[in-house]
């Protein structure tokens, strides 16, 4: 069973800005699906409806089997948001965030001390407990939001950019939680700007351009539409600094360009299309259209 | 019901703790009410600073609940924590109650300040405390709705800090609640009696038999009709401002 199924969705504000656009799409259980986009792509506004925070205005959406008007209430308790810049409250520790989000959500009081310990000894946040979070780091913040909402066990997490403003190994805690996630059985949907965190994460992503649904599949096939996937630098041994980026379509064509090179005494490196190189390839167009 | 208390505490807990656990705080906020009694009691004398003691209680509560603006906002718009409520089971009355129940909780200090002073300095048949306590809870609760007006309605953070803060000298500090009716002009006292404090400290003065001359059947009636009207008025406000899921 799909854990989202998106048909034709839309969305417009009260204020006539039109935000999404028959956006298509399903994610199957399991799977870590981000969505890319250049700010104001209607990313979050997809999450937000999605998690029940935000009503849609065309279309349909179906969380869990649900329908997120309808199920609402269903869905919200198998689903856990990090809305995106969350901050914890400065002047509580990581140990009250997470023991009273387990109160509010029903556990018990024995309950609460002993899912709060395992959870912040699984985003190692047990050692940093009793500091209030003013003291603690931007990463060790962003820990307390995601204990907070792994409170509840939920089958399906929402994460608007968890990553945002952390340090590189800040990144890589979240990402391993993530994993961590989808290996339980969990799924996870994403938004983030880093096309780094999309390529480590991503089974699928979509790319939304203009509440568009631009691209939609997995990192290799957005890199494929980046041209066959390698990229061919050729330069002058002397080293003057001349080189010359190709992209090749196809690996006859990489062949046939390295070998050319080559026989012409050039030194050739081959690079990897990287997600960020597709991206723009992606949504040039519309960067193009912009700048005009 | 029992998940919903469940809830409405610990969202107040959550919503009230960096207060609670902060004793400065606590006791400005005990303090603000209680300033103006202070300074009659030492330049008017106790005669003058009985009734501005019954002012105080009432305002107590009132002041802390304007602040639920603040409240209202940063949940919504810096922590955020109002989206991740949203996509919980936590139901929209038990995320307004619990904030509510966190302004009542960090005003619980400045209450049994004042009931105890009260007690030792006025005593008083129960009826005065009753009426008292409800004047007080009628106001708080008008305030409590118009602070979340306030705060549904701020989009900028400058107002959501600065606008509790100016409505509360605006209905406590200027309207006769702290001094008697009648030392303001005649064309003013009218105007005086479209703020709800005024109704709330006259009815509470009036009980506890600290008016000049004591209301009118009327005048009594007026006083909770008016406070009641008050918090159907807020209530409608600001349901027609609440979204739990946004529009």
């Amino acid at each position: 069973m799909d854990v989202i199924d998106v048909r034709g969705l839309g969305k417009t504000y009260p204020g006539g800005t039109v935000a999404l656009r028959d956006v298509s799409f399903r994610v199957a259980r399991g799977e870590v699906f981000c969505l890319l986009g250049r700010n104001g792509a209607g990313k979050t506004t997809l999450l937000r409806i999605l998690a029940t925070q935000l009503r849609r205005t065309a279309g349909s959406a179906a969380v869990l089997g649900q329908d997120v008007d309808a199920g609402a209430t269903s869905i919200r308790s198998r689903i856990a948001v990090v809305p995106q810049e969350a901050r914890p409250q400065m002047m509580m520790s990581a140990y009250d965030h997470v023991r009273l989000m387990c109160r509010i959500r029903g556990l018990s009081k024995e309950a609460a001390e002993k899912r709060t310990r395992s959870l912040l000894e699984e985003l190692e946040l047990w050692d940093h407990r009793d500091k209030i979070a003013a003291d603690l780091s931007g990463g060790l913040r962003q820990r307390i939001l995601l204990c907070m909402a792994l409170v509840g066990e939920p089958e399906l997490v929402f994460l608007d950019e968890p990553t945002i403003g952390l340090d590189p190994l800040g990144r890589r805690k979240v990402w391993a939680m993530v994993r961590r996630l989808t290996k339980s059985g969990g799924t996870v949907l994403l938004t983030t700007h880093y096309m780094d965190e999309a390529e480590r994460l991503a089974d699928r992503l979509a790319i939304v351009e203009k509440g568009r649904l631009a691209f939609l599949g997995t990192v290799d096939a957005a890199k494929a539409r980046a041209g066959g996937g390698m990229r061919v630098v050729v330069e002058h041994p002397g080293g003057n600094g001349e080189r010359e980026v190709l992209e090749p379509k196809d690996d006859a064509e990489i062949l046939a360009v390295v070998q050319k090179s080559l026989s012409q005494g050039l030194r050739v490196t081959l690079q990897p299309t990287s997600l960020e190189d597709a991206f723009i390839a992606i949504v040039g167009g519309s960067i193009e259209e912009d700048a005009a | 019901m029992k998940k919903t208390l469940r809830e409405i505490y610990f969202i107040g807990l959550f919503d009230a703790l960096p207060l609670l656990r902060d004793p400065m705080m606590l006791f400005i906020i005990t303090l603000i009410a209680f300033l103006p009694v202070l300074f009659l009691f030492i330049f008017a004398g106790g005669q003058a600073a009985l009734p501005a003691l019954v002012g105080a209680i009432v305002l107590s509560l009132a002041f802390v609940g304007l602040t639920v603006a603040q409240s209202v906002y940063f949940n919504k718009h810096w922590f955020r924590f109002q989206d991740i409520y949203v996509a919980s089971p936590v139901s929209p009355i038990s995320y307004a109650l619990g904030l509510a129940f966190a302004t009542f909780l960090y005003s619980l200090p400045a209450l049994a300040f004042s009931f105890a002073i009260l007690a030792f300095a006025l005593p008083a048949p129960p009826l005065a405390y009753a009426a008292v306590i409800a004047t007080s809870l009628l106001l708080w609760l008008a305030m409590i709705l118009m602070g979340f007006t306030l705060g549904l309605s701020t989009k900028n953070v400058k107002r959501a800090n600065a606008l509790p803060q100016v409505l509360g000298f605006v209905l406590g500090f200027l309207p006769p609640v702290y001094y008697p009716l009648d030392r303001l002009p005649p064309f003013l006292q009218p105007v005086a009696l479209l703020i709800p404090s005024t109704h709330a400290a006259q009815l509470s003065k009036h009980y506890f038999g600290l008016l000049t001359a004591p209301l009118p059947p009327e005048q009594i009636l007026l006083g909770w009709g008016y406070l009641l009207g008050f918090v159907a008025v807020m209530a409608l406000f600001a349901s027609r401002r609440a979204h739990w899921v946004d529009p």
